[in-house]
This record gives C-alpha cells, sequence and structure tokens, in this order.
C-alpha cells in the first residue's frame, strides 16, 4: 500500500471516530448551558416583567421545547452551518464569528509563533550546557513566568509601555495598515511571550534534555560532528512529536476562544470577548457555536499531529 | 535564525512606528472625543436600551421627544424632536405632541435610493407600538402598559398597523396620546431611550439585526460597534440650530472654568468623530486615561479613591490631578440597599399575625445591627451618602428629616429586639442570602455575617448563593428563592415615584418589588401619589410613603454612590451619568490645543 493511499485512509478513520467525539462534546456542553446556564430568558427581560411575560419570552426563544427537540435542533442546525442569531444582539453567529477569530487570530498568532520561537531557542541552548550559566537563567526565568499572573502582565506591560514611554496605545485595535496592526498588536504580543513563556521554557527544556541524553547524540558527539548538525539532524527531529503535540493542541485555543484577558484589558473585539460574554449572558447560540468549532478544530488538530508525528517518527506509524 | 530575525525586525518596526506617533486613527485636524464608559452594550435597539451603556449611545444614535438640560440641576426637561411641551388634557390624560418638522433619519440603505426621510408622528406612534410585539422583545413595554388606554395588561400587537386607541398620528406632525389615568411622569419616560424614534422600514429591513445596525435622526451615526469600542460620526441630516446656554441651564459661577462658554452659539454636534469605549476593568481604564492616546474622561472607580484624593472629608483632590484634569463630583440618581422577601413567611408575612410581629423585629434588628458607615469605607471608600429610605438626596422629595435610626449601628438595640421578641439561638431562621460571585460580594457577605453574628446569629443560620451573573441573580430573586440580596437600583427620570414603584404591591417578583411588600394602605397612597402633579402635596405622600417602608423595615439601606469624574484639559464638557446620560456627548467639544 502507498503512503499516500496509507495517510488518507488514515484520515478518513481518524475523522470517522471524531463523530462520536463531536456528538458527545455537543450533547455534554448542550446539556451544560441549558441546565446550568443562566437563563437567557431572565436577560430578555425588562425591569418590571409578569410571570405572563417570561413566559412568553421562554416560548419566543424556544425555551419550552422538549430538550430531545432542542438539542436535535441544534445539530441540524450545525450541520447546515445555520448557527442562528445572537440572543442579546441580534446579529447572526456567523457573522460574529467571522468578525471576531480573525481578530483573535492577528493577535495571539505573533505572540504565540514568536514565544515558541524563542522558548525552543532558550531550551536548546540551556539544555546544551546543563547547570551553565543560560540554564540557570532559564530556572529562573520559567519560575517566575509561571508564578506571575496574566493580569499582573499586562498592567505592568501597560503602565511601561503605554502610560510611562508612551510609546504604544494602552488599548484599542485598528487594521488600517501593518503599522497600526504592529501598533496595536506589540503588547500584547510582548504579554503572551512573558506569559507563556515560563511553560513552554520549562516543557521545552526537559524535552531537549531528554534526547540530548540519547545514545545517538552520544555517539554523534564521539564522532566529532558540529553541534549545529547534531541539533537540526537529530535533537529537533527527534524532540517534534512532544513539541508538536503541545503546539497543536494550543492552536484551536488560538483560533476560536482567543485570550479573554489580553482581549479584554486590551479592548480586542476579539473571539475570547464574545465567548465570556455570551457565558456570562446565558447567549447559547453564540456559546454552543464556539464550543462546537472548538470540538471541530481540536479533532483535526489532533489529526494532524498524528499526521506530522508519523512523518516524522516511523515508530509511532507502525504502532 | 532566521526566525529570531525577523522576529527582531517586527518589533523593532513595531517599536519604531509606536513611538510618539500621532493617533493614526484620526487626522490631527478632526476634533475627536474618546468616552469611556465601565461596560458594553450588546444591543443598540432602543427597544432594548434599558441599561445606560445602551442608553448613552442609543440617545446619540436616535432622537427622544424629549431629553435633559445639559446643565440645569436639579434636571428639568427640554424638547427635543418635540416642537414643544406637550399640550396635556385638563385631566391629565390626553397629550398632545407637535414634532420639529426638520428632523429627518440618516441615509441608509433601508430607505429608497439611501436617502433617510423626515420624521413622522407615525414613525412615533410605530416606535412605541413595537414594544408590544412579540418580536421585539421589549424591555420597556412596562413603561407604558396599562398606562396608555388599547395598550392594558395582555394586549399584544401583532401587526404595526394595528390601531391602538390611545396612540395616534393626527397628521404627519402631530401625536394623540390617550392615558388610562393621569400620570405626570409621562413626559419623563419619552426621554428615557426605551422612547426613542425608529423607523419602520430598517427595523423590517434588518430584522433581528436591528440592534447592531441602528438608524435613526439622532446627532450621529454609528461607524464601528464591537464589544470594545464604538465609533460615531456626525449625522449629516441633523440640524438644531445652535446652541443656547442659557437655555441649556448654563451659569457662569457654577461651571467656571470648563471652558463651556466657548460653545455658546455653535452648531452642534460639535465633534467629528465620537468614540466610546467600553472598558469594564478599572486599571485598563484608568491606564488609558493616564496614557496620552487613550481616553478622555473617567469616572474614578473607587479602587483608584487612593490615588486621586487628598481627603474625603470635604472630598479633595491631590494637587497634580487637580492640575492635570477637570473634576466633578456628584451623587448618583440612584441607590445600593439589602432587600428582604417578604414572601418568606420565616422572615416576612405570615399567616399567624403574632409571628409576623416577630419577623418585623427580626428584620429590624438586622436593620440595626448592619453597620453603613462601615461598609461605605470597605466598599466605597467612604465616598458614598448613607440615606434613610428610599428616595435619594438627588431628588427635590428627598426627607432631610426623615429619622435616621434605620441606617445608625446600634447592636444593643438589635439585640434588645430580639429578646422581646423572643428570637434566640437556633430559633432563628436559617436564611440564604443571595450574592453574584464576585470577591468584592463574598467580601460584603463576610461583613454582614460578621454583623449578624455579634447581635446572636448562628454562624450557619446565614448561607451565601451565588450567581455567575447579573441575570441568573435577578431570576433568583424574581422567583423568590433568595431571603436576602443586595439590589441597585437606578433612576430613570428624577421622581420618587420611579424608586417607591419599587414596593407597589402589583410590581411583586418576578416585577420591581423584589421584596414582595404588600401593604395596601401603601398601595392606595402610591396610586394617588402617581397621579399627582409635582407640588408639596405629592411631596409629602411621597415621603408618608417612604416612612412606612422604613417603619415596615422591608429593606436595610440606602446608600447613593459618589460619581468622580476626571476628563482632559483640552475638552470642553460637564460629563453626566444620570439622566442627561448620553445627551451631553452632543455639546462636547475638543480645544485645538490638544496634547
Amino acid at each position: 500500500m502507498k503512503a499516500g493511499e496509507r495517510s488518507s485512509r488514515f484520515l478518513a478513520r481518524r475523522l470517522f471516530s471524531a463523530v462520536p467525539l463531536l456528538l458527545g462534546v455537543t450533547l455534554i456542553s448542550f446539556t451544560l448551558t441549558v441546565h446550568f446556564g443562566p437563563d437567557p430568558a431572565w436577560e430578555q427581560l425588562g425591569r418590571n416583567p409578569t410571570p405572563e411575560q417570561i413566559q412568553q419570552v421562554r416560548h419566543t426563544m424556544g425555551q419550552d421545547r422538549p430538550f430531545p427537540l432542542r438539542y436535535a435542533g441544534y445539530l441540524v442546525n450545525l450541520a447546515r452551518l445555520d448557527l442562528g442569531h445572537s440572543y442579546a444582539s441580534g446579529e447572526p453567529v456567523l457573522d460574529i464569528l467571522l468578525r471576531t477569530v480573525p481578530v483573535s487570530l492577528l493577535l495571539v498568532a505573533p505572540g504565540f509563533l514568536l514565544g515558541i520561537v524563542l522558548a525552543l531557542v532558550l531550551a536548546l541552548a540551556a539544555a546544551w550546557r546543563p547547570h551553565g550559566h543560560l540554564d540557570r537563567f532559564c530556572d529562573l526565568a520559567s519560575a517566575t513566568g509561571m508564578s506571575l499572573s496574566l493580569v499582573i502582565i499586562v498592567i505592568a506591560l501597560q503602565a511601561v509601555f503605554g502610560v510611562w514611554l508612551d510609546w504604544f496605545p494602552v488599548r484599542g485595535w485598528r487594521l488600517d495598515g501593518p503599522v497600526d496592526y504592529l501598533e496595536h498588536a506589540a503588547v500584547p504580543t510582548m504579554a503572551l511571550i512573558a506569559a507563556n513563556m515560563g511553560y513552554n521554557l520549562r516543557f521545552f527544556r526537559a524535552v531537549f534534555r531528554d534526547v540530548l541524553a540519547d545514545p545517538p547524540v552520544r555517539t554523534a558527539r564521539a564522532y566529532g560532528f558540529r553541534a549545529r548538525r547534531i541539533a537540526t539532524g537529530y535533537v529537533l527531529r527527534a524532540a517534534a512529536p512532544p513539541i508538536l503535540t503541545r503546539v497543536m493542541v494550543a492552536i484551536p485555543l488560538i483560533v476560536i476562544s482567543g485570550s479573554l484577558i489580553i482581549e479584554s484589558h486590551f479592548g480586542i473585539p476579539g473571539v475570547g470577548l464574545v465567548t465570556w460574554n455570551a457565558v456570562m449572558s446565558g447567549d447559547q447560540p453564540v456559546l454552543m457555536a464556539v464550543v462546537s468549532f472548538s470540538s471541530i478544530l481540536f479533532v483535526l488538530a489532533l489529526t494532524a499531529t498524528d499526521l506530522l508525528t508519523g512523518l516524522l517518527d516511523p515508530r509511532s506509524r507502525s504502532a | 535564525m532566521s526566525c529570531i530575525r525577523l522576529a527582531a525586525l517586527c518589533l523593532a518596526m513595531s517599536a519604531m512606528a509606536g513611538c510618539q506617533q500621532p493617533d493614526p486613527g484620526a487626522d490631527q485636524s478632526e476634533k475627536v472625543y474618546r468616552h469611556a464608559i465601565d461596560g458594553a452594550p450588546s444591543s443598540l435597539d432602543p427597544a432594548h436600551a434599558d441599561n445606560v451603556y445602551a442608553a448613552t449611545l442609543v440617545k446619540n444614535l436616535f432622537d427622544t421627544l424629549y431629553r435633559y438640560k445639559y446643565l440645569e440641576r436639579p434636571y428639568e426637561l427640554t424638547p427635543n424632536l418635540a416642537e414643544g411641551f406637550p399640550e396635556v388634557s385638563e385631566d391629565g390624560l390626553v397629550y398632545r405632541i407637535r414634532l420639529r418638522d426638520d428632523a429627518r433619519f440618516a441615509d441608509d440603505p433601508a430607505f429608497p435610493d439611501a436617502r433617510g426621510r423626515p420624521v413622522t408622528a407615525q414613525d412615533v406612534v410605530y416606535s412605541m407600538k413595537r414594544h408590544f410585539m412579540d418580536e421585539t422583545r421589549s424591555r420597556g413595554a412596562w413603561l407604558w402598559r396599562d398606562r396608555i388606554a388599547g395598550l392594558e395588561d395582555g394586549v399584544e400587537i401583532t401587526d404595526p398597523e394595528q390601531p391602538v386607541s390611545g396612540l395616534q398620528a393626527v397628521d404627519e406632525r402631530t401625536i394623540r396620546i390617550e392615558l388610562t389615568e393621569a400620570f405626570p411622569q409621562f413626559t419623563h419616560t419619552l426621554a428615557m431611550a426605551l422612547s426613542a424614534i425608529v423607523p419602520r422600514e430598517a427595523v423590517e429591513h434588518y430584522g433581528q439585526e436591528f440592534g447592531v445596525r441602528p438608524v435613526g435622526s439622532g446627532p450621529f451615526v454609528l461607524e464601528r460597534f464591537d464589544q470594545s469600542l464604538a465609533v460615531l460620526e456626525p449625522n449629516p441630516h441633523f440640524d438644531r440650530g445652535t446652541i443656547q446656554l442659557d437655555e441649556e441651564g448654563y451659569d457662569a459661577d457654577r461651571h467656571a472654568g470648563y471652558g463651556l462658554a466657548a460653545i455658546n452659539g455653535k452648531p452642534y454636534p460639535l465633534l467629528d468623530r465620537l468614540e466610546i469605549h467600553f472598558i469594564t476593568e478599572p486599571t485598563a481604564r484608568w491606564s488609558s486615561f493616564e496614557s496620552s492616546r487613550g481616553v478622555d474622561v473617567v469616572m474614578v472607580p473607587p479602587e483608584m479613591a487612593d490615588r486621586v484624593l487628598e481627603t474625603r472629608q470635604p472630598l479633595s483632590l491631590q494637587p497634580s490631578i487637580r492640575e492635570r484634569y477637570h473634576s466633578l463630583t456628584g451623587l448618583e440618581a440612584g441607590f445600593v440597599f439589602h432587600g428582604f422577601n417578604m414572601a418568606n413567611p420565616a422572615i416576612g408575612y405570615n399567616d399567624d399575625p403574632q409571628r409576623e410581629r416577630r419577623n418585623r423585629e427580626l428584620r429590624c434588628a438586622m436593620r440595626d445591627a448592619f453597620d453603613w458607615s462601615a461598609k461605605n469605607k470597605a466598599f466605597y471608600h467612604g465616598l458614598g451618602r448613607v440615606f434613610a429610605g428610599v428616595i435619594p438626596p438627588l431628588l427635590d422629595s428627598h426627607d432631610p428629616q426623615v429619622a435616621e435610626n434605620s441606617i445608625a449601628h446600634r447592636p444593643e438595640r438589635a439585640k434588645e429586639r430580639l429578646q422581646a421578641a423572643v428570637w434566640q439561638g437556633e430559633s432563628l431562621p436559617r436564611l440564604t442570602y443571595g450574592l453574584e460571585a464576585s470577591v468584592q460580594q463574598r467580601q460584603m457577605f463576610e461583613q454582614f455575617r460578621a454583623w449578624m453574628q455579634a447581635v446572636g446569629f448562628p454562624p450557619g443560620h446565614f448561607q451565601p448563593r451565588p450567581f455567575a451573573s447579573f441575570g441568573e441573580y435577578a431570576r433568583a430573586i424574581g422567583q423568590r428563592e433568595l431571603d436576602i440580596f443586595l439590589l441597585g437600583w437606578t433612576l430613570a427620570y428624577p421622581d420618587a415615584q420611579y424608586a417607591l414603584q419599587l414596593f407597589y404591591g402589583p410590581n411583586a417578583a418576578p416585577g420591581a418589588n423584589s421584596m414582595n411588600y404588600a401593604n395596601p394602605e401603601f398601595d392606595r397612597l402610591y396610586e394617588r401619589a402617581a397621579s399627582m402633579r409635582a407640588g408639596p402635596d405629592r411631596t409629602r405622600l411621597y415621603r408618608r410613603l417612604n416612612r412606612m417602608v422604613i417603619d415596615d423595615c422591608v429593606i436595610i439601606g440606602s446608600l447613593a454612590r459618589t460619581r468622580l469624574h476626571l476628563w482632559k484639559r483640552h475638552v470642553r464638557m460637564l460629563p453626566d451619568r444620570e439622566m442627561v446620560g448620553g445627551f451631553f456627548l452632543r455639546f462636547v467639544d475638543v480645544s485645538d490645543d490638544r496634547p
């Protein structure tokens, strides 16, 4: 069987096996939202409602229909990509996602990518010389990064770069051109790098240490191969599967969930803020759309991870 | 290494781009004012604008028939879309309102040729009728239900053409409204954002999306709207002549130093671009205000009071703050209070008259044990104004003579009451205390529990019940699940009737009477007062109603919070979050010496 055919079959198998997973996730989410989330009818009422008006609003919103019918209706609409309208604003949910997901992507992607690259470089250098100055610095940096709350980091960066130095806007989001974009994304990017650096650095360094302790690296060193050749030819390749898994699993979070704290503190109209508002107000159409697409993206990310891992590591392919 | 080089290049470019650049979103010759509020509206449909966030925008995108004068205090109505004040019949039942002849809706694809058309009396009738249509999901119908003839309880409008006896367009510019009984506050309801006038074409064109694609005849049109920012630009069809400061209540002494005289005689709105930033986090709001490119105004949150205040009594600002910013302090048009659920026989009304008397003593004892002064210091930085009852100090009918026993911390009196009513230890009822899930609300609960323990309540007798959102909290109160709860009530118009309706029997939960207070004598007097014209007789009646609420120990209250506004010196305005609310934004001006 050819490699391409094998991959296609694998992909088809993975996607098929994802169907029950998706059904399970949506059922649990829908149940939690309907039975334990805020009652959206109460968010729609004025200051002096009568019991009849409450009932009327519940009826208009379809809240009085039996649960199985509501869930089935939701699944049918999801399959048709008819996500309905937001209870709160009346805007079509699809429009909300199309408007906010790109914002979150543009906001989070630079910090995410730069943070990973920076952490990889630092972690590899630190792992290369255990107990050296850089390794000790990484210890300190990762402990500090993990201890600091993102809120504190955001407030500090806003105070330094937005108020004290006055280099960047404290908040807001404009995309009138690349300069606008860089200007508005700079401080959030720094915040994301600072917030994730601790965890990434620690994880990547541990992976690199394991790989560097492998016999083939010892052999390569014994043969007198240059450090660059060992790093690119073996270490990065051997460390790729766990690192790839960590990175790929994080992608759906960036795409669909955004970063609530970043978006909220910097006043950026991304999907994280929309999701938070939907959770708090019981805006079920928005909430269920976010949950559903997050689940689908997770499945796709995991599938892609498996495929890539298979390409990088033949052992996992045979497994 | 190329990735690192690219990253470094990006950051360097970003740094260069950011360093001390002018605001890229605005032409430097433009007059831009950046307003900040502490929450975001979800919908800009006037029918949903029952909160300060939506109202701030709605009052600028749409027209209401009346508005409040910019600078006059106490607040005073003035015609807006209406040509003058309504002609009211002798019995106070029939209102005739004539519209201005120069009001036009903003251009929008919803209209033929995308050209806005004149606002007519039919639009006013339609805008009120749609509150009673199911699909509108109005939050404001309660204001006019049972008050306008033909819109009695149970009446539903299924077709915009459906006639309503009390709501008629007499001609293109005249509206006739007939009330079921005299309601002198009616004109005030026509200044609320909920009453703003919408064009039927746009509502039908955009359907559910009208909440994010508003079309009105107000001074501004919407250019951008999302969860963090709304950008408004002047409506080219809006022409209401020039600002006459004297007619707006300008007082050279009272308003000295704000630079307001410079706007006199100018056409309005004065801005080229109005940005309204929705910033919920107090620290982010403050950082933005301090930044040169951030918002131009901030309502100082209590958490920041220490950074700006030099003294609290009397209230004075730090010299550096005084030097850099304009400031204004004032009490809110509302109050916070703790309510008791009178429908619970364990604490409120009871079939056994003796138990009912004991329950009253129990509530009064809890009120005596409550320490407003400590609460004010702990949670409102000592800036709130504690007052007895529910008529806030901002109103003319506020009663300064009312005894302050109900707001005094008297733990010994509380113990005496409990002892006299034979309440002790385990015999005391177990009560559910509702709170929104936040650190501050939890702290408030712990403080409350400590005061109650100090007068003899066993520690476990108050069960906190947290809710993730205000909507859920409101639902629990509406369904009478809570025994004690903290509530805030903001007056939509400056009349004590709006506060006293909280205790009117027919408004019982899920209505505004969350306490489920049922006192036939109160209801009778309230109904009488609600139909009386303003004057000493009505004020006496209002004060009597206020004392009934105090005597029956229905609430523990109240406290009016102090609003402290700071704004940058290049902005000429007098901000207001209360009745004038969003109306003041049309008069905001920005001087040329913006830093």
